[in-house]
């Protein structure tokens, strides 16, 4: 992977397993055809990303580290 | 329910059917709404992030987790197949459909092809895994990129 990013010119960010993969999946996506579904807000995501051991600063949805942003999410 | 909340719902049932975007006619026959009346309601949504539009306003890319365009993300389940914008929306399909499906991707770098069999609470053991070069803050800065 480092390889294929320096090839890109991307950086390489943290992994993910097939497993956290799947526990993003149900948190963004399981009542998405419900009524009452929502995407969820930062503080949210912020559990969502701990629960799921994902707690590199890369995770952060209101991180600055890596410059300024103009997502709401 | 609110007419955008009818949209969005009338979308999503649209593209669990048939895998496939719903044109404004499409979503105005489901609910006998006028295609003016929709294509207002797709600009609302887009701009709460519930879809994704191609420029010209009324034609759907994206409805997380699925694509309106073909992708090399693509989930069977039953007899309907689906697109994906990403790996994680493609896990995001039968999260969403709430049934089984398979999965068929591919490794960017290899290009060594992927499939993963999805219950309905989870994938089967794989060790392959998912890489994202856009950090979370900037996801929505492009998110077709992203």
């Amino acid at each position: 992977m480092r390889e294929w990013c320096q090839v890109q010119g991307l950086p390489l960010r943290p992994m993910v397993r097939i497993d956290q993969l799947w526990g993003l999946a149900e948190a963004w996506y399981a009542t998405r055809l419900q009524p009452d579904s929502r995407r969820p807000q930062p503080a949210e995501m912020r559990q969502i990303f701990a629960r799921l051991g994902l707690v590199d600063a890369f995770w952060d949805p209101e991180s600055d580290r890596f410059g300024p942003s103009s997502s709401k999410h | 329910m609110d007419l955008d909340l009818e949209v969005k719902l009338a979308i999503y049932r649209h593209f669990a059917e048939t895998g496939r975007r719903p044109s404004v006619e499409d979503v105005g026959r489901r609910l006998g709404a006028s295609a003016d009346e929709v294509s207002e309601a797709y600009r609302r949504l887009r701009s709460s992030r519930v879809l994704v539009l191609e420029s010209n306003g009324v034609t759907i890319r994206m409805a997380p987790p699925f694509s309106g365009v073909a992708t090399q993300h693509v989930v069977k389940a039953g007899e309907v197949s689906y697109f994906a914008n990403c790996a994680w929306d493609a896990l995001g399909v039968p999260a969403a459909l709430q049934a089984p499906a398979t999965v068929y991707s591919r490794c960017e770098q290899s290009m060594e092809p992927f499939r993963l069999e999805v219950g309905r609470y989870g994938p089967e053991a794989s060790d392959w895994l998912f890489h994202c070069v856009v950090p979370a803050a900037h996801w929505w800065d492009d998110i077709v990129f992203t």
